[in-house]
């Protein structure tokens, strides 16, 4: 039965790869950090800029000797798994990550594979640092998924307060793909719009997640006239082309977005038609990116060629974790202390300047703190690069 | 209403030298080429090289797609579908090699140029505006009539030249046209070269406008055999008209829709089905493809 | 009846006690418990892949079983969250509502054949999908979360089946209620494919005009072919959603639907258990390239070719035994 020794076989050979691996020689012991998400395919923007910061800063850690936690010090390996932006292959990733021992993983990057991970995860203690805003996911009775970055309903609503404010913004139309997270983005930021008053002009245009030629997308849009146009949790691959065509199409007024983008991707697609886009990124404008922020860039510049400016929102996750631990060691392979220390944990802000700290928050989301601090930076695009509009913190 | 005719037609082009390609590997070989859209990509990411980071003109860049995917193409030919389409007991089995070399393209664009869009400087700046009934940049406007340019040349060719008299008939009755002299092996290389070109030029014509990222791929072939689906497998006026009436219909359906959320793509594809339902061999195909 | 010799039944017993005792021993003694749930992925994804394999032997290639293992998912997921109902029940009742979906569309599309059919099936995918956003029983683009554990089923206060929810290892219960159904499945499809049903597609996989000719119901059977094979779809998706505890509009996506044709073009397509071995080899085949990081995709998808120039009739042409039952 061929079915069956080529079972045992493949079995057997997974096993020696996986032992083979982990016989890395090393000074330190090592402590394995996983990342299940997507690195291939369509999507493998999202999963490819948060697997290299994560690399990068691994590297850049062993390189200074290695990070200490307790009375030992760790050299820190990034295991990845890349999920095909499947939520079926996400499972798989995460019962690997287990399997390796692993109990703190970054990712999945979208909504489904979040959720679909959710049984393993708890089930097998593995705290996990999703990029996706479903609230139940973080809401008990879920209990370890910490959501990686700051939501779009708690962006979107700074956002639009600020430009109401100062720009004098009234009415706002929004524009989504079709597809799970970026729907529900912007049905939060509809809500987040009405609340503040604004007038939602346009909510239901919505486009293929594969289409390139946004000009007849946009045109019932544009007739409304808005003097804020939102794309709703919009791929960095889809905003310039967005921009674009907006543009071309005669809009005057401002656009936002409450995902980070990229700056080089923006002036090859759009050129200064992109000027002014309103964007959410991490810590790296001149302004505020302290020296570490700066030597991170580099870092990763040298490393993979190019910087991806999606990756100053995802350098954060594996900060949390390791600061985390140097908290509280007793939690490295221990969730329940984990959890118990991010109540109270509170270290340093080691990207930005001035004294902003690592804390983890979301009660007033999800009832529990389950979100990292990150501050939220609000960009604008100015000539290829990107300046601070504002910063704000989530509570 | 002038918008959405000229959405349509600037669409339909587009799409029309996209199932040309399609169509005509699959009239000379039987084989759905999975590949298409990552070859059309590739196309795209060749223009931008050579155009957007090495600074060349923009018609020499055009030029180094076309060669490259029409190299390409002729390799993939003689080297993987030739044999397994020898050797294979089903014609179906080309699928799974071209779902192979799908993900094979992936994987090299996604390792050589990056998971990044990428776009390229404009070709011509400005946009025509009549008085915002009719908006329309001066480079899409410049595509437009570069692929139907295109377009009329490569049924020219088809119609007036050797080579495509031998593909045609190639196309038409594989076994006559052997016995009538034509060099089988060949032209189905040549055939297969011509559809990669073909792809490889519209990849480059639309980076200027859309940009490029390895995403657009899978998408772009599922557009492909709707297309080829409702003008026919296999004939050449077929994938236009399949290309153009999709064009318009997206161009309409999206102008019209859009208050319903997107439903326009589910509505195209509903009709699609019905409209198969009643005439099978979509609008000008051969019974049974 | 089709009469299995003694080899044949050695070989299913030992196919068995591989399942169900010597991989579970395996995986204990070893502690690759991550195991469970690969081989419940290979056991639900052949059983899709089962379905796609039997509409190839009426001569269609299906690109769409995404479609009905998406409807399956959802149905019971609906049923087990916004009716209330035990799991159990819902799983038939997933397989069966996919097969009826499955009656309405292949009504039309079944009289088309070739790369029409195989064209067609590929939008299918997308047409759930974009159905499965749009509409508020589903949930829209929200999707349906928290879906409880299997529950119970006891007959006379006898448990026949305990609560997911209160197993130390769901994980195990999972992989042994697929591995069942997988081993169900493959048996039904031995046993279809021996019967008279299983001649007439045959005969009109060569050639329906003929088979029509001499009085076959050809497009009776098609339906019929083709709901059974939406049935499998919709069990498998199903049981995907009761592991994930969630369901989205993407849970099975175009490329799911491609790869369930690949499994059953690598198995063979001539054999019954080619879609079992296909989607062994092909998932195992991911899996085990991990290790190779950023240029996972590059090797996985050159061996694939590399497969396909070598062997071009799929794994089971290259068949050592006559172990495997053959179909044709």
């Amino acid at each position: 039965m061929k079915r069956r020794t080529l079972m045992k076989t493949s079995v057997a050979l997974a096993v020696s790869v996986s032992a083979l691996t982990s016989a890395v020689w090393a000074d330190n012991p090592v402590l394995k950090i996983g990342f299940v998400g997507v690195t291939s395919g369509p999507a493998a923007a999202w999963g490819i800029s948060n697997q290299r910061s994560m690399e990068a800063r691994a590297d850049w850690i062993n390189e200074a000797g290695g990070y200490k936690i307790g009375d030992t010090t760790y050299d820190i390996e990034i295991v990845s798994f890349d999920d095909q932006k499947d939520p079926k292959r996400a499972i798989a990733g995460m019962e690997k990550m287990a399997q390796e021992g692993i109990h703190y993983v970054v990712g999945p990057n979208v909504d489904d594979g979040a959720a679909a991970v959710r049984p393993v995860a708890e089930a097998q203690g593995i705290m996990y640092f999703p990029y996706a805003f479903p609230k139940e996911l973080y809401t008990a009775p879920a209990s370890n998924a910490v959501l990686g970055m700051v939501a779009n309903y708690q962006s979107g609503p700074a956002i639009y307060k600020y430009l109401r404010d100062e720009k004098g913004v009234k009415t706002v139309a929004f524009v989504a793909a079709n597809e799970s997270d970026p729907l529900s983005q912007r049905d939060g930021g509809v809500a987040a719009a009405n609340e503040l008053g604004l007038e939602v002009v346009s909510d239901n245009v919505t486009y293929q997640v594969d289409t390139t030629d946004f000009t007849p997308v946009l045109t019932p849009v544009m007739r409304t006239q808005p003097d804020l146009l939102v794309l709703s949790g919009v791929s960095p691959a889809n905003a310039p082309q967005l921009i674009r065509s907006a543009r071309e199409l005669g809009y005057q007024g401002l656009i936002s977005t409450e995902t980070a983008q990229d700056a080089t991707v923006l002036r090859e697609g759009a050129g200064e038609l992109a000027n002014g886009f309103i964007s959410v990124g991490g810590a790296s404008t001149p302004e505020i990116a302290s020296d570490d922020m700066k030597e991170f860039v580099d870092r990763y510049t040298k490393m993979f060629g190019e910087y991806n400016d999606e990756s100053n929102t995802k350098v954060y996750a594996l900060e949390y974790i390791l600061a985390t631990l140097n908290a509280n060691p007793a939690a490295i392979d221990n969730v329940d202390e984990f959890q118990k220390t991010m109540d109270t944990f509170e270290a340093p802000n080691p990207f930005m300047k001035g004294d902003a700290k690592l804390r983890y928050v979301g009660t007033s989301s999800f009832g529990q703190k389950r979100q990292i601090a990150v501050p939220l930076v609000v960009n604008v695009y100015q000539d290829g690069a990107f300046e601070t509009l504002f910063v704000a913190e989530v509570d | 209403m002038e918008q959405i005719i000229a959405n349509g037609i600037y669409l339909g082009a587009q799409y029309a030298m996209i199932a040309l390609g399609l169509t005509l590997i699959f009239a000379l070989m039987n084989v759905l080429n999975f590949a298409h859209g990552q070859m059309y990509v590739l196309g795209g990411f060749v223009t931008y090289t050579f155009y957007g980071q090495l600074g060349w003109p923009f018609v020499l860049a055009l030029l180094a797609s076309c060669i490259t995917l029409a190299i390409l193409g002729a390799l993939i030919e003689k080297f993987l579908f030739a044999p397994v389409i020898r050797r294979s007991s089903r014609e179906e089995s080309t699928m799974l090699l071209a779902a192979g070399l799908a993900f094979l393209f992936d994987a090299v664009i996604l390792l050589v140029f990056g998971e990044k869009q990428r776009g390229v400087p404009k070709i011509i700046n400005g946009v025509f505006n009549w008085d915002f009934r009719l908006i329309m940049p001066y480079d899409r406007i410049l595509i437009c009539a570069l692929a139907i340019l295109s377009i009329v040349g490569f049924i020219l060719f088809m119609q007036y030249s050797k080579t495509g008299r031998a593909l045609r008939a190639l196309a038409q009755d594989r076994t006559a046209a052997q016995l009538m002299g034509v060099n089988v092996d060949r032209y189905s290389m040549i055939g297969f070269a011509l559809g990669a070109m073909l792809a490889g030029l519209v990849g480059g014509l639309l980076v200027t406008i859309t940009g490029v990222n390895l995403g657009m791929g899978g998408p772009t072939s599922i557009k492909a055999f709707m297309m080829v689906m409702i003008g026919g497998a296999g004939v050449i006026s077929g994938a236009i008209a399949g290309g153009i009436i999709l064009g318009f219909l997206e161009a309409i359906g999206l102008a019209v829709l859009s208050q319903y959320g997107d439903i326009t793509y589910l509505l195209i594809f509903v009709s699609l089905m019905i409209f198969l339902a009643i005439r099978p061999q979509g609008l000008m195909g051969k019974p049974w493809g | 009846m089709p009469k299995l010799n003694t080899f044949q039944w050695a070989g299913l017993a030992a196919f068995l006690f591989a399942v169900f005792f010597a991989v579970p021993a395996f995986v204990a003694a070893s502690g690759r418990t991550d195991l469970y749930y690969t081989l419940t992925s290979v056991a639900l994804l052949s059983i899709a892949s089962a379905g796609v394999w039997l509409t190839f032997y009426i001569g269609r290639i299906n690109i769409g079983q995404g479609a009905f293992a998406l409807i399956g998912a959802y149905a019971s997921a609906i049923l087990v969250t916004k009716a209330g109902m035990s799991f159990w029940l819902s799983l038939p009742l997933a397989g069966l509502f996919a097969a009826g979906v499955a009656i309405l569309i292949g009504l039309p599309i079944l009289r088309l054949r070739g790369v029409y059919f195989a064209m067609i099936s590929l939008v299918l995918t997308q047409v759930v999908t974009l159905t499965a956003l749009a509409l508020p029983i589903t949930n829209g683009a929200k999707g349906i979360t928290s879906i409880p554990l299997p529950g119970a089923v006891s007959v006379f206060g006898l448990t026949l089946i305990p609560d997911f929810a209160t197993l130390e290892n769901p994980r195990l219960a999972f992989y042994y209620t697929a591995c069942a159904l997988m081993v169900i499945t493959f048996a039904a499809m031995y046993r279809l494919v021996n019967s008279r049903l299983g001649h007439l597609c045959r005969s009109m996989q060569q050639n329906e005009e003929l088979a029509a000719s001499i009085g076959v119901n050809i497009a009776y059977i098609r339906i019929i072919v083709f709901a059974i094979s939406s049935f499998l779809g919709g069990i498998g998706g199903a049981m995907f959603g009761s592991i994930a505890q969630s369901v989205y509009p993407s849970s099975f996506q175009v490329a799911d639907s491609v790869n369930f044709m690949l499994n059953c073009f690598l198995g063979g397509l001539g054999y019954v258990f080619g879609p079992m071995l296909g989607t062994l080899v092909l998932y195992f085949g991911w899996d085990l390239l991990f290790e190779l990081g950023r240029y996972q995709l590059l090797v996985y998808s050159g061996l694939l070719i590399i497969l396909m120039l070598v062997l071009p009739n799929g794994l089971l042409s290259l068949r050592l035994g006559k172990g495997g039952g053959q179909g044709r």
